[in-house]
């Protein structure tokens, strides 16, 4: 049984907007990247196993249990970043953090600390003047505190700096290799390609391919070998262009776009 | 079935509010009942006599001879419905509606906690501050009208008139509750739940100008409040007042039920 289980989920917004017959399913311990352009279904997928949606057609689980049903027990072992983080705008970060874990009634025991250290946030301004970094951070602090054995993170490193989106890969990895399952939503394919073991795609509310990160990568890297001149021009080539230098010989390799991946997949759509 | 958390927090949320409103009641209160005085009800008929409707619609009227009489008469029409309705509207609408509308209700769901709980929750957050308000205005009613005028007041007719003024705002708040459910935007939920009561407060006002407007009365809810009647002991005012009471919990009972099933774009 997939610790993540999604089955024909339709949910038709009208004019083409929605989630068209994804499935989905994620394994114990695995982390699944989402990825898919603004405005593609992510979120909607995400509310659907946060059972703030009811399914119209197809159904989700996590664990076995039923998403909209069952959502009360299924929370307790979930953690969740939303992809707009909006908390209580009158508290400070302190005064949030202790809201919520008596609101959740989780012991004393529990990781916030542990992440505020890890992310170098200080909670102790009110919520309302704090940057969008600071918010996400707070955002990644709530979703951790109590340990969850299942992750689902919408777009979690926005407004981070690249340091600190750094610390949240490492994070990720940790977290995995206790046995964590994740989902991870993003449109950015660097983020996903650093964390993820598989890839799922979605575009206008369609599933259009679900891959290993590394067929992916293989699929649509392509590598160029470049003579230059003398070493010096390929030693300085290579360092602008991130590329390997040996000799005068420069490789260098270059990612498609995300859009270009999808066009790949999607081939003749004409939405495309 | 309730999350103290939470409830802790809403409080807290409606104290500031509530210190307000209990300021305005405590100064109305306390003018109205001090001008308690054969003298002044003289001029106050004499206003009555003049302008009978304008003094009418807000439920005002002549003849009012005991303490209790002329406190429905100046009191019980207006300032004690009204006050307390705008606390209704304004908790109400950001208990539920203000959280789904900007997204927070996420914190609040994202947690293993019922929907029942934090619907109930944010229900007895909005019945404990209206009760608050009851207990203070009685007990404000008790100790002014006894400095004032000593024996004056016959108490248990004064707790009688509060508790079925108590079932007229449970349901104005249950109205407002139930509004702020339903709508997961703040100004449906505001347009709805502010305008229901005003609208049916405006039916009220014109069924007591009299004439052919009376027929208004069976258009508003306020009709079964009957402070009049209340002290009269009348059986139909009694009733009215229960029926107050019996609506106000099915309406929070909708409107939680509304809360679990509705689907939430947070």
């Amino acid at each position: 049984m997939s610790e993540i289980n999604i089955q024909n989920l339709t949910r038709d917004y009208g004019s083409g907007k929605g989630i068209f017959n994804v499935s989905i399913q994620v394994e114990k311990g695995e982390v699944f990247g989402f990825l898919g352009p603004n405005g593609a279904g992510k979120t909607t997928t995400i509310r659907h196993l946060m059972g703030f949606i009811k399914p119209r057609e197809g159904s989700c689980q996590i664990q076995g249990l039923d998403c909209w049903r069952d959502r009360d027990v299924i929370q307790s072992r979930l953690g969740y970043i939303p992809g707009e983080i909006s908390f209580f705008d009158d508290m400070t970060g302190n005064e949030f953090l202790k809201f919520l874990s008596d609101y959740r009634k989780i012991k004393k025991d529990n990781r916030i600390q542990e992440m505020l250290e890890r992310f170098e946030l200080d909670p102790r301004g009110k919520i309302k003047k704090m940057s969008k970094g600071m918010k996400q951070k707070l955002g990644i602090a709530a979703a951790f505190m109590h340990n969850p054995e299942i992750l689902i993170l919408d777009e979690p490193t926005s407004g981070l700096d690249p340091l600190m989106q750094n610390r949240f890969v490492e994070l990720i990895a940790e977290e995995k290799k206790k046995g964590k399952t994740i989902l991870l939503s993003s449109h950015m394919f660097e983020e996903v390609e650093r964390t993820c073991d598989r890839i799922g795609m979605i575009r206008n509310g369609k599933l259009a391919a679900v891959d290993l990160v590394e067929t992916l990568r293989e699929r649509h890297m392509r590598t160029y070998t470049v003579h230059l001149d003398s070493p010096e021009l390929a030693r300085d080539f290579a360092g602008d262009f991130n590329g390997i230098c040996d000799g005068s010989t420069v490789t260098v390799s270059a990612k498609q776009s995300l859009e270009t991946i999808f066009m790949n997949y999607y081939g003749g759509d004409q939405n495309a | 079935m309730l999350n103290m958390a939470l409830y802790k927090r809403e409080m807290k949320g409606s104290l500031k509010m509530l210190v307000i409103f209990a300021a305005v009641i405590s100064l109305y209160v306390s003018v109205i009942i001090s001008m308690y005085d054969p003298e002044m009800m003289k001029t106050l008929d004499s206003f009555y006599k003049i302008m009978p409707e304008l003094m009418a619609s807000v439920g005002m009227t002549a003849g009012a001879t005991s303490l209790i009489g002329f406190m429905i008469s100046y009191l019980y029409g207006f300032i004690l419905l009204i006050f307390p309705m705008i606390f209704c509207i304004l908790r109400g609408n950001a208990l539920i509606a203000r959280y789904a509308d900007k997204g927070s209700m996420v914190t609040l769901l994202a947690a293993p906690i019922k929907r029942r709980t934090v619907a109930a929750t944010q229900a007895a957050v909005l019945i404990s501050g209206i009760l608050l308000l009851v207990i203070y205005t009685t007990g404000l009613e008790i100790v002014i009208a006894e400095t004032g005028f000593p024996n004056a007041l016959v108490i248990s007719e004064l707790l009688k008139l509060n508790i079925a003024l108590l079932c007229l705002l449970l349901f104005i708040g249950s109205i407002c509750f139930l509004a702020s459910c339903i709508f997961s935007e703040t100004k449906y939920s505001i347009a709805f739940g502010a305008g229901i009561p005003a609208f049916m407060y405006v039916l009220q006002m014109l069924a007591n100008t009299g004439k052919k407007a009376e027929a208004a009365k069976y258009f508003t809810f306020f009709t079964l409040f009957d402070a009049k009647g209340i002290i009269a002991a009348e059986n139909s005012a009694m009733i009215g007042a229960g029926i107050l009471g019996a609506g106000a919990v099915g309406i929070y009972i909708i409107g939680i039920l509304i809360f679990c099933k509705k689907d939430l774009h947070i």
